[in-house]
Order: C-alpha cells, then structure tokens, then sequence
C-alpha cells in the first residue's frame, strides 16, 4: 500500500476521527475524577456525573442504585457511540470495528456456557452480556456440549468462525475446558488481529502493533501468574501463549517454566520495555498489582496514539480508554458503597 | 462463711465474664476486618477481570454448603459450635468428658471411600484462572467463618455467666439480711 495515508484517510475516515477525537475530549479530567472521591453515597456520585458528559445516563433508573447498574449504563453508552462509529464506517475500518468486537464476542460466549454449567436461564445471562459483543447467534450457545458441536452449530456462520482452528476437541465443556477454550480463542483471535494490522501498513500499523504486541505479552504474564497453585499443566498454559508479542519466542519459553513470581520476574528482566514495570510491582497487599501496573502501561500507550493523525488506532485507544474509565469509575463507587476509602485512589487518571 | 465463699465466687465469675467479653469484642472487629477485606478483594477481582465476572451470574442458585456448623454439649452443659468441612462424613468422636473446642479447618481426611466426590472449590465457578485478589478474598472469608464460630460459643458462655452471675447474687442478697 502506499505510504502517505495523508493523502487518503480523510475522504473515507475523517469524519468519523474527527468524531472520536471530540469524544476523547470528554472524558473524566482529574477535578472530576477528586470531585467523585468525595462523594459519600452513590447518589452523590450519580449528581456529579450529571455534570460530566455522562449526563443524565442514569436518570431511568430505580431506586436504590447500585455499582452493577452503574457499570451496565456506561457500558451501555459506550455501545452507542461505538455502533454509532461502526455504522458509518466504510472498509477497511468496518473489518477493523468488526476484530474489536471480537473479544467481546469471546466473553459473551464464555459467560453464557459458564450459565449452562451452573444451569441458568439463557435470559438471565443475556441481559448481563457485554451489548459490544452482542450477536444474533448467541441463543443458542448454551445447548453445545463440546467445542466442535460448538462450532459446527452455533458459530461456523460467525465472525469467530476462523478462530476455533486449534480449539477442535470433543472434550466436553467443564471449567477447565472452558478457561482452555476462552484463552485459546483469544489466542487466535489476537494474533488475527495483530495480522491484519500488519497487513495494513502505514500508520495503523505503527500504532496498533505495538499496542497489539503489549496485550499479548501482558496476556501471557497474567496466564503464568494466575496459573501457579493450580491444575493447568506448563505444556497447557504454553498453547494459551499469543505468539505475536515481543516475548515470542524465547521469553514464552522461558516463562512456561516459571514456578512463581520472582522466576517470572527474571524473564521480564530480560526485556527493556518489561523491566522498569515489574519493579513497580508492590510486594504484599500494600503496593500495586501486576495487573494494575499493566493498565498504566496500556493507558499510556492509548493516549499516545491519539498524537499521530489518519489511523485506525484512534478508535481502538479511545474504547480502551473509556473502559478504563468505567473500571475507575466502578472501582470508586465500590470503595464508596463499601465505606471503605483506605484504597480509593487507586483509579488510574487518563491525561 | 457461706457469705464469703458466695462473695469469692462472684468475683471469678465476674473476672470471667469481663475476660469473655473482651475476647468476644476482639473476635468481632478480627471478624469485621475479615469480611471488610473479602469484599474489597472482591472489588479488586471485580477491577482485574470485569464488572459482570464476578457476581450472581457465577454460581447456582442451589448449592451445596461446603461447611458445616457442628454443635455438641460440653462438661457444663453449655453447647459448643465448630464449623467443619462437610466432606468429613462423621466427626471424631469426642470424648464425653472433652470440653476443649478443636479446630478442625485444615484437618483434611481421606474421604470415605463410599462418600459422594469431593466438593469442587467455589473459586472455580469464576474460571480456572483467577487473579490473586480472588484467592484472597475467599481466604478472608474462610478466616471470618472460623471467627463466627468462636463467637457463637463465646455468646452462650457469656449469657450463661450472666445467669449464674444474677443466681448469685440473689443467693448473696438473701443471706446478707439474715447476717446482718
């Protein structure tokens, strides 16, 4: 393709960068973000997002208010914006909005046949189903027994169709299956993804692979962290590593046999970009976490993308940047319900 | 003299009874503490790994209790409470003379060979791979089921010196004018 998307962007996707960019202008400052600490009720904080460009998104809703319906009206302002973008788009950036929904997609499938096993209406768990992920299939997840059935009768039709290549089994779905199942999905649908970046050349490319590069290794930290004390084997948790990330190969390999955490903190040792984070990982229940330091990484990199013009990145940073947002948001009014505020300034400030 | 020996008593059991009630307030800010901390463990795994996975979406709305509350009577008659995993099929015998409360979390046994499988562990409804703030909190909750049982048997020992506290002292008020 030829470089110089200066030239181009604008005629098919300039109005749509300039619509998220003036979204990304709204988001929560900081004063905002000190005005919500304050709060001492959830209703309180329902007045102070009134203020904001949240407006009055909760003005439907009954009383008492929770953080559950919190979380569910955001996102579902979220999902308007973004069906809003994804409806006047024109290729290539409709197949771009198409790979974010994906991972939503993923999670929709996941918690609907998590339902099944604990036998719960398919209804119920619609309703809590991420509205980014929604498609018209998704009914119909809950009577697969096996990934193969699963496949070949729900999803052969869906945009997830080319991610079950390595996800073939005729074990039948328990817990564990169904982790397995969920990361190798993911797994696939990455590594789709980070291609078909690629692919794209130019800007986009420039941004979003090494985005795309740092939730696949942070993907695999997480896996290796969760995964010690319990039944997952180190030949299982390899096949759930994404390859398309700086630690592939040797750093994947060097991980799957990491038996806790200072072994694993050797192997980011050895790479530049890992090292300065996994030292400011607080031991014990004091500091921050590993996955919060992820998440500082990841809103930096986000803001960042918004420097360059005439991408696709624009899109992706600003979603994952509102998700931040809705996490501190959740994470402030749970603090605040809890009457627990020793820990309520750990949301990460978007800049 | 009658009096005196009443009045002695009294005085045990009323260091008793103050003994009791500062162990019963230090259990229950332990237990306070526990529950505070399982719920923002709970906000963390919520903050790591989504608002919708963590919550009523995860388990069954029938469930199987994975501990059970045990009661028994001891040397003076009051009852004791023990909570135990209910994969153990029939307690130890406890001598009848034992009064002392044992612990028995943690005490794992073969489980019989005709008894049903073993409980799956409630941390994996929310996946097999869950972050460490998950963990924490069911250690947290796990610590404060421990703690409600100890306060239990606390409350009855209380109450019951309580009684016999009043006993006494009626006994002492009747004796005293007849003294006098």
């Amino acid at each position: 393709m030829l470089e110089g998307a200066e030239f181009y962007f604008n005629v098919d996707h300039g109005y749509l960068e300039g619509l998220v960019r003036g979204c990304k202008a709204s988001l929560l400052t900081q004063q905002d973000y000190i005005n919500l600490v304050q709060c001492e009720t959830l209703e309180d904080v329902k007045i102070h997002l009134q203020t904001t460009d949240y407006g009055n998104f909760l003005a439907n809703q009954t009383n008492p208010l929770t953080v559950s319906k919190i979380d569910t009206e955001m996102r579902k302002k979220l999902c308007r914006e973004f069906e809003y973008f994804r409806n006047h788009s024109l290729e290539p950036l409709s197949t771009f909005f198409t790979y974010m929904t994906c991972s939503y997609m993923i999670d929709n499938v996941i918690l609907l046949m998590n339902g099944a096993l604990q036998k719960k209406s398919v209804k119920e768990i619609l309703v809590k189903c991420h509205p980014l992920g929604r498609f018209t299939e998704m009914e119909a997840v809950n009577i697969a027994e096996t990934p193969s059935d699963l496949f070949n009768a729900v999803l052969v039709e869906t945009a997830l169709a080319p991610f079950f290549q390595d996800c073939m089994s005729e074990n039948t779905l328990d817990e564990l299956n169904i982790e397995l199942l969920r990361n190798k999905l993911y797994k696939s649908y990455l590594e789709a993804f980070y291609k078909f970046c690629k692919n794209h050349g130019d800007v986009t490319a420039e941004i979003m692979c090494p985005i795309l590069e740092f939730e696949a290794d942070r993907r695999a930290f997480i896996i290796t962290l969760n995964s010690f004390g319990t039944e997952l084997s180190k030949d299982d948790r390899e096949t759930l590593y994404p390859t398309c990330g700086k630690l592939y190969p040797e750093g994947l390999r060097l991980l799957a046999q990491a038996e806790d955490f200072e072994q694993m903190r050797r192997v980011a040792d050895h790479y530049g970009v890992y090292k300065p984070l996994f030292e400011a990982v607080g031991d014990g229940s004091g500091g921050k976490t590993l996955e919060d330091v992820f998440y500082e990484r990841e809103v930096q990199m986000n803001v960042l993308a918004f420097n360059r013009q005439f991408h696709y990145g624009v899109f992706y940073a600003y979603t994952k940047l509102k998700e931040q947002e809705m996490r501190n948001i959740v994470w402030i009014a749970e603090c605040i319900s809890q009457r627990h505020r020793t820990k309520i300034n750990s949301y990460i400030p978007i800049v | 003299m009658a009096a005196r020996d009443l009045r002695t008593q009294v005085d045990s059991l009323l260091l008793q009874l103050l003994r009791d009630l500062e162990e019963l307030e230090a259990k229950r800010a332990a237990l306070n503490a526990r529950v505070e901390e399982g719920w923002l463990s709970l906000s963390k795994a919520r903050y790591a790994m989504g608002a919708k996975s963590v919550g009523p979406l995860q388990y069954a709305s029938r469930m199987e209790p994975q501990v059970c509350v045990y009661t028994s009577e001891a040397q003076d008659g009051l009852q004791k409470f023990w909570v135990m995993r209910a994969s153990v099929q029939t307690p130890e015998d406890v001598g009848p003379r034992e009064a002392a409360l044992r612990r028995r979390k943690g005490h794992t046994r073969t489980p019989e060979l005709e008894s049903s499988p073993a409980p799956r562990d409630p941390l994996n409804w929310f996946g097999i791979l869950v972050p460490h703030s998950l963990r924490h909190a069911q250690t947290s909750f796990r610590e404060g089921l421990q703690l409600a049982a100890d306060m239990a048997s606390l409350q009855i020992r209380i109450d019951w010196g309580r009684s016999q506290l009043r006993g006494l002292q009626e006994k002492l008020k009747q004796l005293e004018p007849e003294s006098a």
